[in-house]
């Protein structure tokens, strides 16, 4: 199978699976541990989640994006993906363009660092570009102030590969392995369902029009038979955690929940997670997100309201309009736009905002609703949280939340990570 | 009569009881098929002054025009406090109890 990613170009995969070739590969390397932002996005380009990117950006690429929201090449590129350093450590490390480092995690060596420019930037500028704003209180404009001095770019090798911890070992996959897998299902459209949540019965309904909307003009008769030509893959985002949020566990098992216990079937849903902390950026991350999922072999991708925005710097539908912008050519994945589902007491069933007209008495809710009912003590009723569903975020919250579904201190203080680096 | 952005108080047994016994459970209302709640409002002020005293919350602008995510044991207060006083507009009186 030939594996062609975003832009049209061969999927990027820079991994070293033999440990000898790995061990030659890094003797006489200076270590630089990085903490774990970076290392998600060394594992991330390794990979070729971030395909065409084959390591972290250089300052052209940084101004493309932020200019032109495209890589220096012109390939359609949203976010800037970089690896910040400090003056300190540079001169430490003895860092210099044209040497190679390797960056280790928890103590072992994850990745070989080939650097290719040691850079600044104009971070108001960058903000302004990228999130729409320069206000610190904008959690992409803090991460983006708040990086260390310098920037280093090039390319990245992955030497040791990430072991995952359960429950996350039964769901991650690389891009070549998604593509893999839903050749195996015989999946000919798959739309991505992008989540940090667990899923309530409005996130349902939005994959069950997501999944109709996709599969289109396509022949039933497969679907008919049980073997369905269209899937929709829950592609969780795991990554930075705030206290209150889920804790990671209990939204990749509670997503998984829904195909288990039967409210998809199981050859049409498919649960999977990528490595990324969200930056927040509503339409400029909509764009990112429609990028890494093209990598991954989907061609729809479902986007709601106020997509990966934060508080009211983007306009509800921000996130839909981008992609009128960008020529079709240029982005291999087809946008589905979907709607707000609610309940309607009147028709005694979730609906949505589209068809129904009994406005007067819509109930809305959300996923913090959901979590304020869970929060009070309460069982949510099973018309907007599926009992199995609450089932598995109650077992999480003892299995791995030190009691509670939701993110404590005590969580990100001693709470398992989804992956980590063995010796070499 | 100016718009009010609720506290949704979710009623389960012990907090239902509570209502019954007070003679207040009248001011609960159905919500989702299956769920009860008692709705403390706020004015934006409030809401504003209580964001404040309880950063982690969330004013549900989108999609609800709800208060969120307090913690429970604030909910709780404010619960008992309806209880207590017997109305449903408590809210000036406990934010005034924290110096809001």
């Amino acid at each position: 199978m030939e594996y062609i990613g975003h832009g049209g170009k061969k999927l990027v995969e820079r991994v070293i699976t033999d440990k000898n070739e790995a061990l030659n590969k890094i003797k006489g390397l200076t270590s630089v541990p990085v903490r774990r932002q970076l290392a998600t996005e060394a594992i991330s380009l390794s990979y070729g989640f971030f395909s065409p990117l084959e390591g972290f950006m250089t300052k052209a690429d940084v101004d493309a994006v932020c200019k032109n929201m495209t890589l220096a090449d012109g390939t359609v590129w949203s976010i800037p993906i970089v690896f910040d350093i400090s003056d300190k450590e540079i001169a430490d490390y003895g860092i210099k363009v044209g040497s190679s480092i390797l960056l280790t995690y928890e103590g072992n060596p994850l990745a070989v660092f080939e650097i290719e420019d040691i850079f600044t930037y104009d971070r108001a500028a960058w903000s302004q570009a990228v999130y729409g704003t320069t206000d610190e209180k904008h959690p992409g404009v803090k991460r983006t102030l708040d990086y260390k001095d310098k920037f280093l770019g090039g390319k990245i090798t992955l030497v040791n590969p990430p072991k995952f911890n359960p429950p996350f070992d039964q769901y991650w996959l690389t891009p070549k392995q998604h593509r893999d897998k839903f050749a195996e299902k015989g999946w000919k459209r798959i739309v991505a369902h992008q989540t940090r949540n667990v899923p309530h019965s409005g996130h349902e309904w939005l994959m069950k029009h997501a999944w109709m909307a996709t599969h289109g003009d396509l022949s039933m008769e497969e679907t008919e038979q049980g073997k369905a030509i269209t899937g929709v893959l829950v592609n969780a985002i795991i990554g930075e955690k705030r206290v209150g949020d889920y804790i990671d566990q209990a939204i990749i098992l509670a997503q998984d929940a829904l195909r288990k216990y039967g409210y998809f079937r199981d050859d049409v849903h498919m649960t999977s997670f990528t490595l990324w902390d969200m930056r927040y950026a509503g339409p400029k991350e909509a764009v990112h997100h429609a990028i890494i999922r093209t990598n991954l072999g989907l061609t729809h991708h479902m986007f709601g309201r106020d997509h990966a925005g934060v508080g009211t710097y983007y306009g509800a539908y921000d996130a839909h309009r981008i992609f009128n912008t960008i020529p079709k050519d240029k982005l291999g994945i087809t946008p589905i736009f979907v709607v707000e589902w609610l309940y309607c007491p009147h028709c005694g069933e979730v609906t949505c905002t589209a068809l129904c007209n009994h406005k007067k008495e819509w109930q809305g809710f959300s996923g913090t609703v959901i979590r304020s009912i869970i929060m009070d003590g309460v069982k949510p009723p099973r018309l907007i949280f599926r009992p199995e569903v609450f089932d598995i975020v109650m077992e999480c919250a003892d299995k791995y939340g030190f009691g509670s579904p939701f993110v404590t201190p005590e969580y990100l203080e001693k709470g398992q990570q989804a992956f980590r680096i063995d010796p070499l | 009569m100016a718009e009010t952005y609720p506290i949704n108080i979710w009623i389960n047994e012990e907090r239902f009881a509570k209502l019954q016994k007070a003679g207040l459970d009248g001011l609960t209302q159905d919500a989702f098929a299956g769920l009860k709640k008692l709705p403390v409002p706020n004015t934006m002020d409030q809401v504003q002054r209580l964001l404040k005293l309880y950063p982690k919350a969330k004013f549900d602008s989108a999609t609800t025009k709800t208060i969120e995510l307090l913690p429970r044991d604030v909910k709780d207060e404010i619960f008992d406090m309806v209880v207590a006083s017997g109305k449903i507009d408590i809210m000036e009186d406990f934010l005034k109890k924290h110096g809001a």
